[in-house]
């Protein structure tokens, strides 16, 4: 017995004291030097389009390294942090503090807008009269012959039953025109529900990877993003999808799987991108960091991150628009007849 | 005169013999016990931050012990079944973690008696365990699952001190796992990838003391009083696990009360309540 109660003792003993063995990775000390090591770090290791958009990351750490040491506020910091995330070029880049949160705008602001609220307010679109059902306004537009959905934002959830609704209201019509310019996107999950109903079978329409290292390109095997067909619920004429650069991250995916679908048709500019699904991380200072994480690619393995060329590349003309005229729906209009 | 001396003689034979057979009969007892803890937590999940998240939770366990059989006074069977909410926060305070928790074992325990006062139990349990942390300000990972089945060793240490009017129960008890199968997302996989399209790849991990590591103990005082028994003592955590380059650790320290009670159970054909017991089920 006495020797059965040794080997107990022995194996909490040896329990007690394993722990210490397995580590836990260092946490750098919440100074300006501490705080700009995290962030390069979870970078360098953790965003993906480093090797994919050539940027050399350890140069950028040379370039501010020598600037932190020069740093005395936190405002001042925040500014040079936010401003080493630029180099990136991309807008799943964000520095959120309690006091700013940084961004990169330039996916946008370089472009031409192409998109107008009060053209859509127009008596000839939208009007005052639309209907709205979830987050979709909606109205028979063109002599009654063409459906027209704006959707402003995918963070806005819907239901079968708001899109049932709608797509009875435009049983008469020939063709319809989902209006997602300046959508700047939410969730896939919607993006997925709403083009599931233009598609007549599952279909691949994408793939996606995830960072497995902490090299720049260690990366996993593709996974395939299908896109279902909704059981109840089916659009089989044509459907426009308007986008201009602001159609960005979860619309840009929208548009992807809609460029898969049988009768789907993108008219407009480029969208603005953002295929890399965004995940966040910590700095020592508690400040959150979101970037690029996972890279979503279209139905011919070809990244989305820059954005995806339209069937019809339309711009607003500036004589239609002092005229009160969408030229980009009017050409989708044009299409559907 | 006779009579009444036969008649006396008859009973007294009678109720011996009865206290007789009440002595040699044994029952079955199961020992039931509540306990509530208020605890402070900390959490390290790199999958959702590389920073430690500190703060308090409150907790709730329901344990249930017995002998296998009145033939079998050596082993017992039990049975826990914990729940655990928390709220916890980064160093800085400018982001916080709900923790919910619940956790099911079932195992068994020999009983043993080596020195005199001490009694000790050895044995292994089965154990469920599924926690959820959400860092409601994280993108696209704001959750993480905590989901493990594990093989534990645990061992039971007995102290009884009697006093003038009242017997005071001490109990450490120590459990640590040692094999198991436990949930863990890689570090850049998204909730999405791994649950909506289905790529569950080197997310599930065989767990044994290579990569998994920790001592759950509980100290406990029973205190009994004129017609219940409670229950005083702290528990703590200490949990650490890895796969995927990625290394846990959970901490904890608990206060705990409760109340501790043996019950017997009728129930059955062959088990039905003697008839001078009253139930609403009768």
């Amino acid at each position: 017995m006495k020797k059965v109660i040794k080997h107990i003792y022995f194996l909490m003993l040896l329990v007690v004291l394993l722990p210490s063995c397995m580590n836990e990775p260092a946490v750098q000390p919440n100074t300006f030097k501490g705080n700009f090591v995290s962030l390069w770090q979870i970078i360098d290791t953790k965003y993906c389009y480093l090797d994919y958009k050539h940027i050399n990351w350890d140069s950028i750490h040379s370039v501010y390294a020598s600037k932190v040491d020069t740093v005395k506020k936190e405002l001042t910091f925040f500014n040079l942090m936010g401003n080493m995330l630029a180099e990136l070029k991309d807008g799943h880049v964000n520095l959120y503090s309690d006091f700013n949160a940084s961004r990169y705008w330039k996916w946008f602001t370089d472009y031409p807008s192409n998109f107008s609220s009060a053209l859509i307010g127009n008596s000839r679109y939208l009007g005052s009269n639309y209907l709205i059902a979830g987050p979709f306004h909606y109205a028979i537009i063109a002599s009654g012959k063409v459906g027209y959905i704006y959707y402003q934002s995918f963070e806005d959830g819907f239901s079968n039953s708001n899109v049932a609704y709608m797509m009875n209201y435009f049983t008469n019509c020939k063709g319809l025109i989902i209006d997602v310019r300046n959508n700047g996107g939410g969730s896939l999950d919607y993006s997925k529900q709403l083009a599931s109903y233009f598609f007549k079978v599952e279909t691949v329409t994408g793939y996606m990877r995830h960072k497995t290292g902490n090299g720049h390109s260690d990366f996993s095997s593709p996974v395939e993003i299908k896109t279902p067909a909704d059981k109840n619920i089916q659009w089989q004429r044509p459907v426009m999808i308007l986008t201009n650069r602001m159609s960005f991250s979860a619309t840009n995916d929208f548009v992807n799987r809609m460029k898969e679908s049988p009768n789907g048709i993108i008219v407009g500019d480029k969208t603005g991108g953002g295929g890399g699904l965004p995940l966040s991380s910590e700095l020592p200072n508690g400040w959150l960091v979101r970037f690029s994480s996972s890279p979503m690619y279209d139905a011919q393995m070809q990244s989305t991150e820059f954005g995806i060329d339209p069937d019809y590349p339309v711009a607003l003309s500036a004589t239609d628009q002092a005229n009160g005229i969408d030229t980009i729906i009017e050409k989708a209009v044009a299409l559907i007849k | 005169m006779k009579k009444i001396l036969i008649f006396a003689l008859t009973i007294f034979v009678y109720s011996l013999v009865s206290a007789q057979n009440a002595d040699e009969k044994k029952y079955l007892l199961t020992n039931k016990t509540n306990t509530f803890g208020i605890s402070t937590l900390g959490f390290l999940d790199p999958y959702l931050s590389p920073l430690t998240y500190s703060g308090f939770g409150l907790n709730y366990e329901y344990q249930t012990n017995r002998f296998l059989s009145v033939q079998h006074t050596d082993i017992s069977i039990q049975t826990k079944f914990n729940i655990e909410t928390g709220i916890a926060l980064n160093p800085q305070m400018s982001s916080d973690m709900l923790y919910l928790g619940a956790n099911y074992g079932w195992g068994l325990q020999y009983h043993f008696a080596p020195f005199h006062g001490f009694r000790f139990l050895a044995g292994g349990l089965l154990d469920l365990d599924f926690g959820m942390k959400n860092v409601e300000r994280n993108i696209n990972n704001p959750v993480n699952l905590d989901m493990s089945a594990n093989l534990n060793l645990t061992g039971v240490a007995k102290y009884d001190i009697p006093l003038r009017h009242k017997t005071l129960k001490l109990q450490l008890a120590l459990q640590t796992p040692v094999l198991g199968y436990m949930f863990v997302p890689k570090a850049g996989a998204s909730y999405f990838e791994m649950f909506d399209l289905g790529n569950m790849t080197d997310a599930f991990h065989f767990s044994s003391l290579y990569n998994k590591r920790g001592l759950n103990s509980v100290f406990t005082i029973d205190v009994p009083f004129n017609r219940t028994v409670w229950r005083f003592g702290f528990k703590t955590i200490d949990l650490r696990y890895s796969a995927n380059d990625l290394v846990f650790n959970r901490s904890e320290f608990s206060f705990l009360i409760g109340t501790t009670f043996d019950t017997f159970n009728f129930a059955g054909r062959k088990n039905k309540a003697p008839a001078n017991f009253i139930s609403t089920n009768n």
